[in-house]
């Protein structure tokens, strides 16, 4: 039996995941020149001094560009990669030294369609995991049944798996993982591959019937702004292979994002709008977007947020134009990324 | 042991949803008796003289070595082939994710190509016997053990074109020489008495000499394991000092794979 390492309060850690100074590089692909002249390896590195800690029952995000980082570090925690440097635990167990033990808490979704035995139906996938996880017999059998049933595919359960939509191939996955009942699940861009109403319900599905009646730590790789916000109680933003940003999804859109705001006036007038950019009370404004009576919406970066807001809107009466609103933004996911990252790069 | 079955299951269920297929694997096998059958007819007062001790039909020994070849083809290429296999449809990455052992990962994805091709190796000499094939049916059970030692005699080398097949993404030259020394050199066609001057002596060091030695004289010629105990003793030293060997290259295919980050890589 597997026992679990206590925290100092003696509550067991199972689900936690604690990475401390995670570092990883790949070996640069070389070409045949490279190789017949000698040429010494290059590396790329995927991973830099990655600290965070997700907390058990979380539904962490992991956001970033492609090529950031996030399957590096989801392979790592999943024992398929070896950190250069670093430690990486999954209940108190160290992904290097106790790789066995860490796999029987921690199981990756793999998104890839193809890691399905599609000539099987889709119980004798769930049979086949539910042996490699040491359960059998009834005890099994009833498992099976009931995840099927959770997924919504018990009607389908002996069909081939190829005879499946996109969609139900994505449940069989979460399926087959939560089989093993693991503490940690790993997601990586889990609905990449479904149409928008597919994947809210599929969000719904995650949320309500994974999260948090499973109990499981969450960990999710994503670019999709709405899964995101949907889902996350926070997130790590990764650039480069290295964690710029930690927190609560609400708390960096804020930090990053507090001063945007958006302005309903009317007239359009884009010269007292110019005016204000001069006096640098407002920056980064949008053109103006018509909304109806004749209002029209602009965004802009107020110099002293809510502070600033009340000087613009004077400047604006000043100058003959009406102010309806002064509502602060809600950022996308894109403006969320670029915003970090250039306050990074700003800090670097 | 239950993982390993429940592995070797999935590739029986998989390669059973192929119907054509797997009737066609074992009515080619039936067929290809036939001209052998006459192939063997025709040689067989050159290769009476030389055969001797290793039953007296040349069909039969024939057969054994055809069937034998088979096996070791299967077992030199099913580890690897599986590991290929089930890195490009992906699901390796998902069965490494599990807790189950390497070896038992090892065995399962490769155990349903081996036992398939001593199943067919049992229909083919079936169809012999049907031709006329000599053959001790009453030493089939004997034969089992010899058979299970060649399969072990070629792990080692499997393992190790699997460990290149994890490190490097090629079988590399190992499988395809073994048996094509296996094929010439080990007693398949001919004995390898009759193999001339020093390339005999190659003979000596592949283990499918040995094996296909020990299955004639006991399935063919009907003589008990004891007459064959120098073979086996040979198969067993020579599957335990490679065996070692190559577990320690596929531990270090493994652990080169996972600093890379190839392991389940296309």
């Amino acid at each position: 039996m597997t026992s679990i390492p206590l925290t100092a309060h003696g509550a067991p850690r199972a689900n936690t995941v604690v990475l401390e100074h995670l570092t990883k590089s790949f070996t640069k692909h070389r070409s045949w020149r490279s190789v017949l002249t000698g040429k010494a390896r290059e590396f790329v590195p995927a991973l830099t001094d990655v600290s965070c800690e997700v907390r058990a029952g979380e539904f962490f995000g992991l956001l970033g560009e492609n090529g950031a980082g996030k399957t590096t570090l989801f392979k790592v925690l999943a024992t398929l990669v070896t950190p250069d440097a670093g430690a990486a635990t999954v209940g108190g167990f160290d992904v290097g030294r106790s790789p066995q033990r860490v796999r029987e808490i921690l199981a990756p979704v793999i998104a890839d369609e193809r890691s399905l035995y599609w000539r099987l139906s889709g119980r004798e996938n769930m049979r086949l995991f539910a042996a490699l996880h040491s359960s059998r017999g009834a005890e099994a059998a009833r498992r099976i049944d009931e995840l099927l049933t959770l997924v919504n595919l018990v009607e389908a359960a002996d069909r081939p798996v190829s005879a499946y939509s996109s969609g139900m191939k994505q449940r069989l996955l979460v399926a087959r993982t939560l089989i093993a009942r693991p503490s940690v699940l790993l997601l990586d861009e889990p609905t990449r591959s479904l149409d928008p109403i597919s994947a809210r319900a599929f969000r719904r599905f995650l949320r309500e019937d994974v999260a948090v009646a499973q109990g499981c730590t969450v960990l999710l790789a994503t670019h999709n702004a709405d899964e995101a916000f949907e889902l996350c109680d926070r997130v790590g933003i990764l650039h480069r292979g290295q964690l710029v940003a930690v927190g609560q999804t609400s708390e960096i859109a804020r930090e990053v994002g507090e001063n945007r705001f958006a302005l309903w006036v009317r007239p359009a007038d884009q010269s007292a709008i110019d005016a204000l950019v001069a006096r640098g009370v407002i920056r980064d404004t949008t053109a103006f977007v018509d909304e109806p009576g004749g209002w029209s919406r602009v965004e802009c970066d107020l110099r002293d947020g809510l502070e600033g807001a009340a000087e613009a809107v004077a400047f604006l009466a000043h100058a003959g134009v009406s102010v309806a609103r002064c509502e602060p933004v809600q950022l996308s996911l894109a403006d969320l990324l670029e915003r970090v990252l250039a306050r990074h790069a700003a800090h670097a | 042991m239950h993982k390993v079955w429940a592995l070797i299951r999935a590739s029986w269920l998989a390669a059973s949803s192929y119907k054509l297929g797997l009737v066609f694997s074992f009515g080619s096998l039936v067929v290809s008796v036939v001209p052998l059958y006459f192939v063997a007819g025709a040689l067989q007062s050159t290769m009476a003289n030389v055969i001797q001790g290793q039953g007296d039909q040349y069909f039969a020994f024939l057969v054994v070595g055809l069937i034998s070849l088979n096996v070791v083809s299967s077992t030199l290429y099913a580890l690897p082939g599986g590991l290929q296999n089930a890195t490009s449809t992906g699901t390796l990455e998902a069965l490494l994710a599990t807790p189950t052992s390497v070896t038992a990962l090892l065995v399962g994805l490769s155990g349903y190509e081996v036992l398939f091709s001593i199943v067919r190796g049992g229909v083919m000499l079936m169809a012999a016997a049907a031709f006329g094939a000599h053959v001790q049916w009453a030493q089939l059970g004997t034969s089992v053990p010899i058979v299970a030692l060649v399969v072990l005699a070629h792990v080692p080398i499997a393992i190790i074109t699997a460990a290149m097949v994890l490190a490097f993404r090629t079988r590399g030259p190992l499988p395809q020489l073994v048996l094509m020394a296996s094929t010439f050199l080990g007693g398949v066609y001919y004995p390898t008495t009759v193999i001339p001057g020093w390339i005999e002596s190659i003979s000596a060091f592949i283990p499918l000499t040995y094996g296909l030695t020990a299955l004639r004289t006991v399935l063919l010629e009907g003589r008990p394991i004891s007459s064959v105990w120098r073979e086996v003793s040979i198969l067993i030293v020579f599957t335990a000092a490679s065996l070692g060997l190559s577990a320690m290259a596929f531990r270090a295919a493994l652990r080169y794979a996972r600093r890379a980050g190839n392991l389940a890589q296309y």
